[in-house]
């Protein structure tokens, strides 16, 4: 019965049996080195500062993280590297802005996000019908994908500035509005985003664990053949994904349109910082897309500290470069051959 | 009874503009450049390098710096920016060419974002948004050479780009010449397999790893050549020119000349050029912005349309295309 | 034109039925908690023809893929012609004369069945780029030469009339030969085969049996295939080596090995 053994552990020294106990563990070691990393800043820079930035950060991350849910679900399962995906986000906060956007309807907020989710997930939803799907039965490959998806960004991002032109919009939200919070100021909006962000994405946490759709998502994720003859109704866990990941993309893209400003460009500028939590989670794996997002916010926000501002979005970059060399699956990916 | 153009709208004036056609060719000769290194990255070695532009942008840098804040001679920095550049190259492939090939796009998509922030944010070496000017004496000395020729030839007054336009295309022809020599060698045939399967050319002897280096190293070589004409067209280096928007327009380019074709470059560039940029003359009632969101618009379609009635371009060769895998 | 002289490897081979070209020792592989391979050693005699056998999963292919530099081995030491290559990269053994074809043929579908063979071939200075751009002469001389052996090549196999389709039209049979040809340009020593006769007509299987016992017969490659045909193995190789569970459970002449009670549980005993 020697076959299927686990390692064993006499053959390995200290030091690499110490390596593996690591690499087994690459959720705890990520939040060691995080809290590792806070624990410092706070020492140099003091608390206030910290938590203040980490607040933001957790703003921005929950942005990243409902981007990148998104992006990794129809990645993994669909093995599609949706370029298109950042202009989801524009197309979302443009949707809002129909309905919410200063000096337009005045329809309260809340109903123009809903409304932003309903259509970016009708557009998602429509591409899979009219474009994915039919390219996927004909057997395109990676690369012809890849570049369907660059034109369709073209499309949406240049559609949207035929209508809207280049100059900065705003959603009708109080961005000047503060709130105090165990004894730290923040921008209500950023609290909004928070608290939002964070329901949604603990909703879908739950979701993909307890719900039979979440399971088959996430079965479909890790290998479509084998969740393709066990009878799952694979065509509809997809159209679900797609109307998962649109109204995610949606979402995000009315937040960050919230705490900053519509342009044709907006959502373009998030795809690589949200490639980059999708390969940190691991690509198909939301919930490490979910924790990853919020990790990079929280730490780009604290690398304000510590570099000029400017640097702000090259972090994200460093990062994704960082993890490509050293560990291309992800924190929390297996060790797969890549 | 209306002609197609007076419907559409579409002012002719401007295709018998000499200065029209100039400054398409130009255009058109700096993408073939940089097309050329994609073939070679995607058409022949099956690597997808998203991060061209980030090496054209190294190039003219490299070469702005060293004329205009060391003052090295314009002739000299240019061998100089390419060996950069070339270093650059290597320094991205020796990780990237080792991951799966939709991780290496993100990566060099990445690494040439790296390059502009840096570009943008190191306002001391690179002048930030303002970006550097002040690099083409030398070459408008040539450039009057070349207008004096032209007009001992018989035309009173060139057009100011001229020389520029046919040292592009000299440069251009040169180098696809090259590519499609080097192609037919054995080296090339190497670099083919490992395009088909890396595993079987490892498993005949063949070390795929340094021929992936070698590809992206090129690559980046075209790159920074198409940098220096951009530069010297522009007058001027500044960050936004190295956007991706620049390199997925050298991917249409590329998938309109057809994949696996090294001549194709050349004339898929000078058609979508035309195209694109006759485009601007659309006699629409409507302003600028819109007629530049409506030309990128269909460059977008364009894409969706190639890739799913005709992925393999004008002269892609279906049998040799990494498309469909 | 005999296989042998197309195909045999360019130093005359040591006395038959002498050394050992290959030894393993203790090769361990690990994915994630699953040990594959599990202390695999064995040794393969140099001009032998020796078959691998064992039940699915048993890690033969993971243990090819081992020995030959696709995978690193955790743990133990390989060793070919006396050298070892315990950890070499792929291409490196592959030149040493230790040459592997694939359970599912590689052929290389978007070029030429020309330039598959043409591919193969060692020592082509035109594969340098230097050389390529600056000494363009020795590069042709050799491109003639190499051309010639291919050529030769595919007439013995008989994939002269395809010699100018590309190798993705070509049968699931005609492909198999390809790659068995394609692996004699290299002229290799010592030749892996992995399930050579999977998935072809018997008559081309045997044209495939006699083409081996004639190299090694010629031109002293020694030989180790991977097989589940057991009447293959049993007319077809001088020694068996059983695996199961990742290690090596019994070897010897074939009808040894057949009356192994420990290899008939292997097989019956429900290891998957």
């Amino acid at each position: 019965m020697e076959a299927g053994a686990l390692a064993q552990s006499e053959d390995l020294s200290p030091f690499e049996r110490w390596r593996e106990a690591m690499r087994d563990r690459p959720a705890l070691v990520t939040l060691g080195f995080v809290g590792l990393v806070g624990v410092l800043l706070i020492v140099f820079e003091g608390l206030q500062a910290v938590a203040d930035t980490a607040l933001t950060g957790l703003s921005t991350g929950s942005i990243y993280a409902l981007g990148a849910v998104g992006l990794t679900l129809v990645y993994g399962i669909l093995k599609l590297v949706n370029f298109a995906h950042g202009d989801f986000l524009t197309f979302g906060a443009y949707m809002a802005y129909i309905l919410s956007g200063s000096e337009q309807l005045g329809v309260p907020l809340v109903v123009g996000i809903l409304f932003a989710m309903a259509m970016t997930a009708l557009l998602g939803v429509a591409l899979e019908k009219g474009m994915w799907a039919p390219m996927r039965r004909r057997g395109a490959g990676m690369l012809q994908l890849l570049l369907m998806s660059i034109g369709l960004a073209l499309v949406i991002r240049y559609a949207i500035q035929y209508i809207w032109g280049t100059e900065l919009r705003q959603l009708d939200v109080n961005d000047t509005a503060t709130v105090d919070f165990l004894g730290l100021s923040i921008g209500r909006i950023f609290l909004v985003v928070i608290v939002v962000g964070f329901v949604v994405l603990i909703a879908t946490g739950l979701m993909l664990r307890f719900t039979t759709l979440g399971k088959r998502m996430r079965a479909l994720s890790d290998n479509l053949e084998l969740a393709e003859t066990s009878g799952i109704n694979t065509s509809r866990v997809i159209l679900w994904t797609w109307i998962l990941a649109g109204g995610f993309a949606g979402l995000a893209g009315v937040l960050l349109g919230a705490t900053t400003q519509l342009q044709p460009e907006m959502g373009f500028e998030l795809l690589l910082p949200i490639f980059a939590v999708v390969v940190l989670g691991g690509i198909g794996d939301a919930f490490g897309a979910l924790t990853a997002g919020i990790l990079l916010g929280v730490v780009i926000e604290w690398s304000t500290l510590v570099v000029d501002e400017r640097w702000k979005t090259a972090i994200g970059f460093v990062v994704l470069i960082l993890v490509l060399i050293i560990r291309p699956q992800g924190i929390f990916g297996k060790a797969r051959a890549i | 009874m209306t002609d197609p153009f007076t419907m559409v709208g579409v002012s002719l004036e401007a295709f018998t503009s000499i200065g029209f056609w100039t400054g398409v060719g130009i255009i058109a000769g700096t993408y073939t450049i940089f097309a050329l290194g994609l073939q070679l990255n995607v058409g022949y070695t099956g690597i997808f390098n998203f991060g061209q532009a980030g090496f054209m942008a190294v190039g003219a840098y490299s070469m702005a710096i060293l004329v205009t804040e060391t003052g090295i001679d314009f002739w000299l920095s240019l061998p100089l920016a390419i060996a950069i550049t070339m270093l650059f190259g290597l320094l991205v492939a020796l990780p990237a060419v080792r991951l799966r090939t939709d991780y290496l796009a993100i990566a060099t998509i990445a690494a040439a974002e790296a390059v502009r922030l840096f570009a943008l944010n190191a306002t001391d070496l690179t002048g930030g948004a303002q970006g550097l000017f002040g690099f083409d004496d030398s070459w408008d000395e040539v450039s009057d050479t070349i207008e004096g020729w032209l007009e001992s030839l018989g035309w009173s007054n060139p057009e100011n780009l001229f020389p520029l336009f046919l040292v592009v295309w000299v440069v251009a022809l040169i180098l696809t010449a090259i590519m499609w020599r080097i192609q037919k060698t054995p080296w090339g045939r190497v670099m083919r397999a490992v395009r088909e399967d890396e595993d079987a050319a490892r498993a005949l002897g063949k070390n795929a790893f340094a021929y992936k280096l070698q590809s992206l190293v090129i690559a980046a070589a075209f790159g920074a050549i198409a940098g220096f004409f951009l530069a010297l067209n522009l007058r001027f280096v500044i960050p936004d020119e190295f956007l991706p928007i620049f390199t997925f327009l050298g991917y249409a380019v590329l998938v309109l000349g057809g994949l696996a074709n090294y001549w194709g470059v050349a004339v898929g560039s000078i058609v979508f050029w035309t195209i694109l940029e006759g485009l601007r003359f659309i006699d629409l009632p409507v302003s600028e912005v819109k007629i530049s969101a409506i030309r990128f618009m269909l460059v977008g379609l364009a894409l969706i349309l190639l890739m799913a009635f005709r992925p393999q371009g004008m002269f892609g060769k279906k049998e040799e295309m990494v498309l469909g895998d | 034109m005999t296989d042998a002289a197309a195909a045999a490897p360019s130093e005359a081979p040591a006395q038959k039925g002498g050394s050992w070209i290959f030894e393993a020792e203790n090769v361990v592989k690990r994915f994630g908690g699953i040990r594959a391979v599990n202390g695999a050693s064995m040794s393969v005699r140099e001009g032998s023809i020796t078959a691998l056998i064992g039940p699915n999963g048993a890690g033969k292919t993971t243990f090819f893929n081992l020995i030959t530099g696709f995978y690193k081995p955790d743990q133990g030491r390989t060793t070919y012609m006396g050298e070892p290559i315990t950890g070499e990269a792929p291409y490196r053994i592959a030149r040493k004369g230790m040459v592997r074809t694939f359970q599912i043929t590689k052929a290389l579908e978007g070029m030429p069945v020309l330039d598959n063979m043409m591919l193969a071939a060692h020592d082509q200075p035109g594969e340098k780029l230097r050389n390529a751009v600056f000494r363009p002469a020795a590069s042709r001389r050799r491109e003639r030469e190499v051309r010639k052996q291919a050529d030769d090549l595919l007439e013995i196999f008989n994939l002269t009339k395809l010699r100018d389709s590309y190798a993705g039209t070509l049968s699931g049979g005609q492909r198999k030969l390809l790659e068995l040809a394609r692996a004699l340009m290299t002229r290799p020593r010592f030749l892996l085969l992995d399930e050579p006769m999977a998935g072809i007509n018997p008559t081309l299987g045997r044209q495939l049996l006699d083409h081996m016992q004639s190299l090694r017969r010629d031109a002293g490659v020694t030989f180790l295939f991977i097989e589940h045909d057991m009447e293959v193995v049993m007319n077809h190789s001088d020694r068996v080596i059983v695996m199961a569970e990742g290690r090596v459970i019994a070897e010897g002449e074939p009808q040894e090995v057949r009356s192994d009670q420990k290899v008939i549980d292997a097989y019956l005993g429900g290891s998957a």
